[in-house]
């Protein structure tokens, strides 16, 4: 049973981070219909963003508010921008082919993404300050939770809500909403498509870039491959909750998070990525409408 | 003289040129294109550029494989690497513990990498392209993964010391042999996919890559076709795979990563998607170009990313693109006179009818004579959250007849030839086919009972020649297997041209033969209306439903339209008709049925109709003194 309840822990933990690349892939699935493959190496930009700050620059030295602040916020500008690169370089002059060139960019820029960044970072290993928060913890019976995860599961919680205040309760999250639904109509009603779709790519780059950093912070080691993984398992959990459905994502990025973690405690770390993909295959091929609802099946 | 000759006149060169080509066996191309390769290749006299060349080959024949299931059947596939390893494992373990002989395993590589293509097709074959991508690329990493904590496959040091192939006594073991058993094994890959690509089989994948929704309501059996493509691009796969095994000697998991999935469809997307020669292009610029630029081995990958982005974005087609128009497709055909022709489109469709009607009767069924009920429709019901589309309509057409629908828009009438041909189940009610219930079968298959249709919004295979438009329409009605395709078999040759003879028919039918070459989106409106019907003529219907096939036609077009309607009707085909246009529909049409918000308000003889107060109310409102106003344009 405590073994059970800190794989529990742990799971939380790392399925708050997926919950976030999720919701990218979500928001921008919702309004576009595209997966962006590179969602996930988004993510790994961020981290290393946060790393250069951090670790090139030495703001790791700095009072450690003021460090986290810097490490989330210049990442999660950056990472906009080059999503906002890739949306208006790439995606944009394909929206009206055909979905196979649009998927096959997609996947072109996730590989683009992964080699740029070697180049400019290097294929190494590169590892986050190991103190910047305390690394000790606390014992809630047998189960031992650290302040890291808590400041890391509470800082996605305070980003997810950000954003679902955000989808519901500002102008442009109604026309996001709007624009789900049906395009056409809602350009007709005045709104700027081009300038939501901009918006959604910003919010997805946002949070990959946070889970980014969080990532670098809780395992410390970060690599250019990373994205590659982070953004399968991601993936699995936006289908898994309903793909375009938010808070499907996060359910969605807590249970694949869980999975993983009793995977790895149970079975062993080598099975992880079969029982993962084995959940996406099953969720697809039994409810393809995952767990909260979204239709997925084409129509016929 | 060279200088003067105008572009098109080039053109015009270059394309007899092809066409001669064209009519050489493409097995002799191959063998004639592969053999000269091979002599430059083996004359170099160089082990490290025949090195090369076999890894080109290899990556050739993957890609093969991979462009059935993405450029001919349009499912992107993430995971092909998955296929290769299941290939190279196969032949390496059955040659490493069963000592069997490289060319024994070759078989039973295919057959497990084929098996493998129905496994993961099978369960996802109704997902949506883009889940299906991720999909497959989990399967390719789930494979690998698999391998890598398999112990008796070595786990992650994957089997080691697989030997040589041995034919017949000698033993392979050089570059240069490899090479030789590289290109024979590419020589296969290439003649069998071209001969699919030619076949049945490869306009139906085209067909479904276009319009998927089309290809299956005019008779494409779209799940089965696209888990064909997944069977037949794992074989490709398998086959590679084995010979990689033999030619490394030691394989493990690494060398079927994700990475090689994206090398794979690198090939095919810089060669040009369904292209064969472009396949060939793609494997050498992926395996040579990092060859060439070995000091810049780090970007390589990099290279090609930008390689993939800037190819979609710049020059989708491809380096070496595949061209579907054909100037001449009736070239060597025997030509037909016009009333030949029409005799002979009367003869046939007759020997069709009657086959069809003895067959029925023979199943124990009931055949409607002229006159008699054809298509019931009773109680159909179609609901679309609070919106009834069809409420409750029952009608039934007579065998002979052109019957017609109208009805102000949002009216339910497309909604209800969905109900009826398939692609919709009505939420209550039965459509009755010759007396056997319809409701609930795949679209296709209702094709094959004898229903064919055409679409409101032009639904042609836009990429495809307006002949291959018309021989998917004849899908339905091959005789020919798979195998047979494959191999181009007399049989199939014979089933083609035949095929082909009759697209010609119907398009002369409907007055197109003269554009038979032309891509379909090259035609104009009116003209695109006929190829459609032309498509749903060619599986020989019974009965056909036309969707508003006088929309953005100017008189002189409607006119040829109402004769080529009489025309199909005196084949003996009950025609329903969905039209706007009053003056037409009075014309032709034995008897109306209006449909307003979803419910059937009158039916009757066009003249009936004309006076119906229900009727006059739906489209003009209730003021009395507009009422002339439908009389008029019916006149």
């Amino acid at each position: 049973m405590g073994d059970f309840l800190q794989y529990t822990v742990i799971g939380l933990t790392v399925g708050s981070f997926y919950a976030l690349v999720a919701l990218g892939y979500t928001i921008v699935y919702g309004i576009i219909r595209l997966i962006n493959f590179a969602q996930g190496d988004l993510s790994m930009v961020g981290a290393f963003l946060g790393w250069t700050l951090l670790v090139s620059f030495g703001f790791e030295h700095l009072p450690v508010y003021l460090a986290l602040v810097i490490a989330f916020v210049v990442p999660m500008i950056g990472t906009a921008i080059v999503n906002l690169g890739i949306l208006q370089f790439a995606y944009k002059p394909l929206l009206r082919r055909s979905l196979l060139a649009i998927l096959i960019t997609a996947l072109g820029m996730s590989l683009l993404l992964q080699n740029a960044a070697e180049l400019i970072w290097g294929a190494a290993i590169e590892a986050y300050p190991p103190n910047l928060l305390p690394l000790s913890g606390f014992f809630v019976g047998p189960v031992h939770v650290t302040y890291v995860q808590i400041a890391l599961v509470v800082a996605s919680l305070l980003l997810m809500g950000g954003l679902v205040a955000f989808i519901q309760g500002t102008t442009i999250g109604t026309a996001m909403r709007a624009l789900a639904v049906d395009h056409d109509a809602a350009r007709l009603m005045g709104i700027n498509v081009d300038a939501v779709i901009r918006i959604a790519f910003v919010l997805g780059a946002m949070l990959a870039a946070a889970s980014g950093v969080m990532l670098g912070i809780y395992y410390v080691q970060i690599h250019f491959t990373m994205g590659f993984l982070l953004g399968l398992r991601a993936f699995t959990a936006a289908v898994l909750g309903g793909i375009g459905n938010i808070p499907g994502a996060m359910a969605g990025g807590m249970l694949i998070g869980l999975l993983e973690a009793y995977t790895t405690g149970y079975l062993s770390g080598t099975w992880e990525d079969v029982v993962v993909f084995g959940v996406l295959i099953t969720v697809l091929i039994v409810k393809p409408t995952g767990l909260f609802g979204e239709r997925v099946a084409e129509r016929m | 003289m060279i200088a003067r000759l105008s572009d098109r006149q080039v053109g015009r060169a270059y394309a007899t040129v092809r066409d001669r080509l064209g009519r050489t066996p493409y097995w002799s191309r191959v063998v004639v294109a592969l053999a000269a390769i091979g002599a430059a290749v083996i004359s170099w006299n160089d082990d490290y550029v025949t090195a090369v060349a076999v890894s080109v080959a290899t990556y050739a024949m993957l890609g093969l494989g991979l462009n059935i299931v993405v450029g001919y059947a349009g499912l992107l596939d993430l995971g092909y690497a998955a296929f290769f390893a299941i290939g190279a494992y196969t032949s390496a373990l059955l040659m490493t513990q069963a000592h069997w002989n490289f060319f024994t395993t070759l078989p039973f590589a295919v057959l497990f990498t084929g098996t493998a293509g129905a496994i993961l097709g099978y369960p996802t074959l109704r997902l949506r392209s883009d889940y299906l991508a991720i999909v497959t690329l989990g399967f390719g990493e789930m494979t690998r993964i698999t391998f890598n904590n398999w112990e008796y496959a070595g786990g992650p040091n994957g089997v080691l010391g697989i030997p040589w192939p041995n034919f017949f006594g000698y033993e392979l073991n050089t570059q240069g042999d490899f090479f030789i058993v590289g290109l024979f094994l590419l020589a296969i890959a290439m003649i069998f996919a071209e001969h699919l690509d030619h076949s049945r089989l490869g306009r139906g994948w085209v067909a479904i890559r276009e319009d998927e929704f089309a290809a299956e309501s005019v008779g494409v059996p779209s799940l089965r076709l696209k888990l064909f493509a997944y069977v037949m691009g794992g074989m490709w796969g398998g086959l590679a795979g084995a010979f990689f095994a033999t030619r490394i000697g030691a394989i493990d998991p690494t060398s079927f990563t994700f990475q090689l999935s994206v090398l794979i469809l690198i090939v095919i997307v810089l060669g040009g998607t369904g292209s064969l020669p472009g396949v060939l292009v793609g494997a050498l610029v992926v395996v040579a170009l990092p060859e060439l630029l070995r000091e810049l081995s780090d970007v390589r990958l990099l290279v090609f990313a930008v390689l993939l982005v800037g190819m979609m974005l710049l020059r989708p087609q491809g380096l070496w693109p595949r061209i579907r128009r054909k100037p001449k497709p009736f070239y060597g055909l025997q030509e037909e006179e016009p009333e030949d022709v029409a005799a002979r489109i009367l003869r046939e469709h007759q020997v069709q009818m009657e086959e069809r009607d003895r067959r029925h009767a023979a199943a124990g069924h009931k055949v409607p004579a002229k006159g008699e009920v054809l298509l019931e429709v009773d109680g159909v019901v179609q609901q679309f959250g609070g919106l009834r589309a069809v409420d409750n309509v029952s009608f039934s057409v007579r065998r002979g007849e052109i019957f017609s629908i109208i009805g102000p828009n949002g009216g339910g009438k497309t909604t209800l030839f969905n109900c009826i041909t398939g692609v919709q189940r009505p939420k209550r009610g039965r459509v009755l086919f010759d007396g056997r219930p319809i409701v609930g079968l795949r679209p296709h298959v209702i094709v094959a009972r004898g229903i064919g249709r055409t679409f409101q919004g032009i639904r042609l295979f836009k990429n495809m020649a307006v002949f291959e438009n018309v021989m998917v329409g004849l899908y339905a009605r091959h005789r020919t297997m798979t195998w047979q395709a494959m191999l181009h078999t007399p049989g199939e040759r014979k089933d083609e041209l035949r095929t082909l003879q009759e697209s010609r028919r119907w398009l002369s039918f409907v007055g197109l033969e003269s554009m038979a070459g032309q891509l379909a989106s090259q035609l104009s409106y009116a003209d695109q209306r006929r190829v459609e019907i032309a498509r749903a003529l060619a599986a020989h219907p019974h009965l056909v439903l036309f969707d508003e096939p006088a929309a953005g036609m100017n008189p002189t077009e409607k006119l040829e339209l109402v004769g080529i309607i009489r025309k199909i009707r005196d084949l003996g085909i009950t025609v329903v008709l969905i039209e706007h246009d009053m003056s037409l529909v009075m014309r032709v049409s034995g008897r109306i049925a209006v449909l307003d918000h979803g419910i059937l308000i009158a039916l009757g003889k066009p003249a009936e109709i004309q006076n119906d107060p229900a009727v006059i109310e739906a489209y003009l409102g209730r003021e009395d003194d507009d009422t002339d106003a439908l009389t008029a344009r019916g006149a």
